[in-house]
């Protein structure tokens, strides 16, 4: 075999697993659009909030994705619609204003895809950060400080602070990154009804 | 014809092992931490400090075997093994040591931006365009010197390693290039990108890192054992079918969720097929073995090899056992991907490295190993290591797929099911930490020149014309 055969072999297999998943997976899912509401007018799957979009990142650099997947399937061969996790299974539509687009390689904790759907509640989530153990004591999930500052109450606690007994007139409050997140995974919600998902 | 000298490329190789072995000796010391946070989470509320934390150190446990400890060194002992192939090099030793310094830097950059800012969250890119920067440019010099090495006839000499590494030496560019611009570059909307990192991952691993290890089976278990390889055509039909579908074997990674259903199809296809060719090489390079085990005992790289080429075998048999759709579906977003993990790079890649450092290095470097003993205390440290990882992890994956599929158990007992697993899991990565610690200590001291011993195997001999004389074709 000569070397520029060899050569050309090999840059046509590459080409081709390149193009192949690349390039059709763009023809496909590359240029889906959202679906319009006709009652509502509204975008589905809705647009995410700057906010949400810099929670995106703060959820990956904290390692969330170490644990927590963000797909939901079924509803034959998985139980995580039976599990709650999810009012139907994701489809490539519901990631269409993700950035970045993430999925998860592992479940330790339960799947996010529909978080901000089973817990809504902003004050939630943010003791959830806080100290996983607060709501679920058997909770495997590392409580995560750092992404509260501790500052003097004054005359009275903010409307911010985490409903939690302090000390010294100490208060917590969230700082940005943890707002950002709490904003991601309240957006993290599958309960609009899709062409090739509908909801049931 | 230009022989190399070994001493133009002499102090490249040195940087990319040391940082090799260094590189793994911390990543082992950072996944006992890691297991241990998963073992005991209350470790987390007693210590709460972001850049320790698991989210942290899991990716990072990942980022130091795969770029650390596995690329830097297959491009070191690269760098000692083409030359000898081809006779050609690039002339300037200069510009590959400078190459060699810029992957340890872009390893300690990534490391220190994951430690710090945390992961990008990417498949297989958890660290910034900075980083994939500095992994190009010197990737830039290393390859050019390795294609140099391919050389111009290819009448001579074995083929399947070239064919092997010509393909590696393309995809690394082409995924990591394409990936950075795709990902990072505001291309690839939506579903796109979870594809794209499927895609990444898939090149990385079944197109340059399972390539790179093919051409040091191929090139040095027929130069050890003395016999040439099977049939050429049938290597040659393997190698297309590596190369045609390692790129698509990520898919099969997920189940459902936001990838198009063709292409999951496509990616159980490939990988069920990468299986059989994955048989093609090894009917090709069992024979090379057979009979041999006296040998293995006595010849460290042979037995490291020997190991390698079986974990390879098991690797791919593994993933093509988790592309069928019944278990798939059950073992997708389980421990069963760490148990990939542990295989491939512990089992098959770090056993192929080990075989070459040791069979190649002697050659570069006119250095002794010590005494079997020790090399034997690696040997087995190692391997019982990456057996128990492995298994391990398998079984906490399987385990944990059939639980999660029952709506009726609770997360936390998921939890609590694992952890005897976790346990196995731990004291593996405790085995496999103290065998690499061995050898790091023989290395080190081997390199320092503390063993006058002469080294157990040496397939080249420092000698030049020694060096190309050794060469002998694999292949009829």
């Amino acid at each position: 075999m000569k070397s520029s055969h060899a050569l050309i072999l090999v840059f046509l297999l590459l080409l081709l697993t390149w193009a192949g998943q690349v390039a059709l997976g763009f023809f496909q899912v590359g240029r889906m659009e959202p679906i319009l509401d006709e009652e509502t007018n509204y975008p589905k799957p809705p647009a995410a909030s700057g906010l949400a979009q810099t929670g995106a990142r703060v959820f990956a650099s904290e390692g969330c994705l170490e644990c927590h997947s963000l797909s939901a399937r079924g509803p034959t061969g998985s139980a995580d619609l039976t599990r709650g996790w999810g009012p139907r299974r994701s489809v490539p539509r519901d990631y269409l204003f993700r950035e970045p687009a993430l999925i998860g390689l592992s479940r330790m904790g339960s799947d996010l895809s529909n978080i901000g759907l089973r817990v809504p509640e902003t004050k939630d989530l943010m003791l959830h950060l806080y100290n996983p153990r607060q709501r679920n004591p058997k909770s495997n999930c590392p409580p995560h400080p750092w992404l509260f500052d501790t500052r003097l109450a004054g005359t009275g606690i903010e409307n911010e602070a985490l409903p939690l007994p302090s000390r010294d007139w100490q208060q917590l409050l969230p700082t940005y990154k943890a707002k950002a997140l709490v904003a991601y995974l309240q957006s993290l919600r599958t309960d609009y009804s899709l062409p090739e998902a509908p909801l049931k | 014809m230009n022989i190399p000298s070994s001493s133009k490329t002499n102090l490249s190789v040195g940087i990319l092992l040391v940082g090799s072995v260094s590189w793994a000796l911390l990543g082992a010391g950072l996944q006992v931490l890691a297991t241990l946070q998963l073992l005991v989470p209350s470790l987390a509320y007693l210590v709460p400090i972001p850049w320790i934390g698991y989210g942290h150190i899991a990716p990072l446990v990942s980022f130091l075997f795969t770029y650390g400890w596995i690329a830097s060194g297959f491009l070191g002992v690269l760098l000692i093994l083409i030359p000898r192939i081809s006779g050609i090099l690039s002339p300037s030793g200069r510009l590959l040591t400078g190459a060699a310094i810029v992957w340890q830097f872009a390893v300690l950059v990534g490391m220190a931006e994951i430690l710090w800012s945390g992961s990008t969250g990417l498949i297989s890119l958890p660290f910034s365009r900075s980083v994939t920067a500095l992994f190009l440019l010197s990737y830039l010099i290393l390859g050019s010197a390795l294609s140099r090495g391919l050389g111009g006839s290819w009448k001579s000499g074995p083929l399947l390693p070239r064919l092997y590494l010509l393909g590696a030496l393309l995809a690394l560019p082409l995924g990591l290039g394409t990936a950075e611009v795709l990902l990072r570059g505001g291309l690839a909307p939506g579903a796109l990108q979870i594809i794209m990192q499927f895609v990444w991952h898939s090149f990385l691993y079944h197109l340059w890192l399972t390539p790179l290890a093919l051409v040091f089976l191929f090139q040095l278990l027929p130069a050890l054992t003395g016999r040439p390889a099977g049939s050429l055509s049938l290597g040659l039909l393997s190698w297309i079918a590596t190369i045609g579908f390692g790129g698509w074997v990520g898919n099969s990674l997920a189940s459902e969720g936001p990838m198009p259903s063709w292409l999951q199809s496509a990616g159980v296809i490939a990988t069920l097929l990468l299986g059989v060719a994955v048989l093609g090489n090894t009917l090709l390079l069992k024979p090379l073995l057979d009979g041999k085990w006296e040998e293995c005992r006595r010849q460290v790289s042979l037995r490291f090899f020997a190991v390698g080429f079986w974990s390879y075998f098991a690797s791919y048999a593994w993933l093509a056992f988790l592309a069928l759709p019944g278990v798939r579906q059950t073992t997708t977003f389980t421990m069963v991907g760490q148990a990939t993990q542990a295989l491939l790079i512990f089992s098959f890649y770090g056993n192929v490295l080990a075989g070459a450092v040791y069979s190649l290095l002697p050659a570069s470097r006119s250095i002794g190993w010590p005494s079997h003993p020790a090399l034997t205390l690696h040997f087995w440290f190692t391997t019982l290591g990456a057996a128990l990882i492995a298994l391990a992890y398998a079984l906490a994956g399987i385990f944990q797929g059939l639980a999660l599929n029952d709506p009726g158990v609770p997360m936390s007992t998921i939890s609590s099911y694992l952890r005897p697993f976790l346990v196995v899991a731990l004291a593996g990565q405790l085995f496999w930490w103290l065998g690499q610690l061995a050898f790091s200590s023989i290395f080190f001291a081997s390199l320092l020149k503390l063993f006058p011993s002469v080294a157990p195997v040496a397939i080249f001999p420092p000698d030049r014309e020694a060096t190309k004389q050794s060469l002998t074709p694999a292949h009829p």
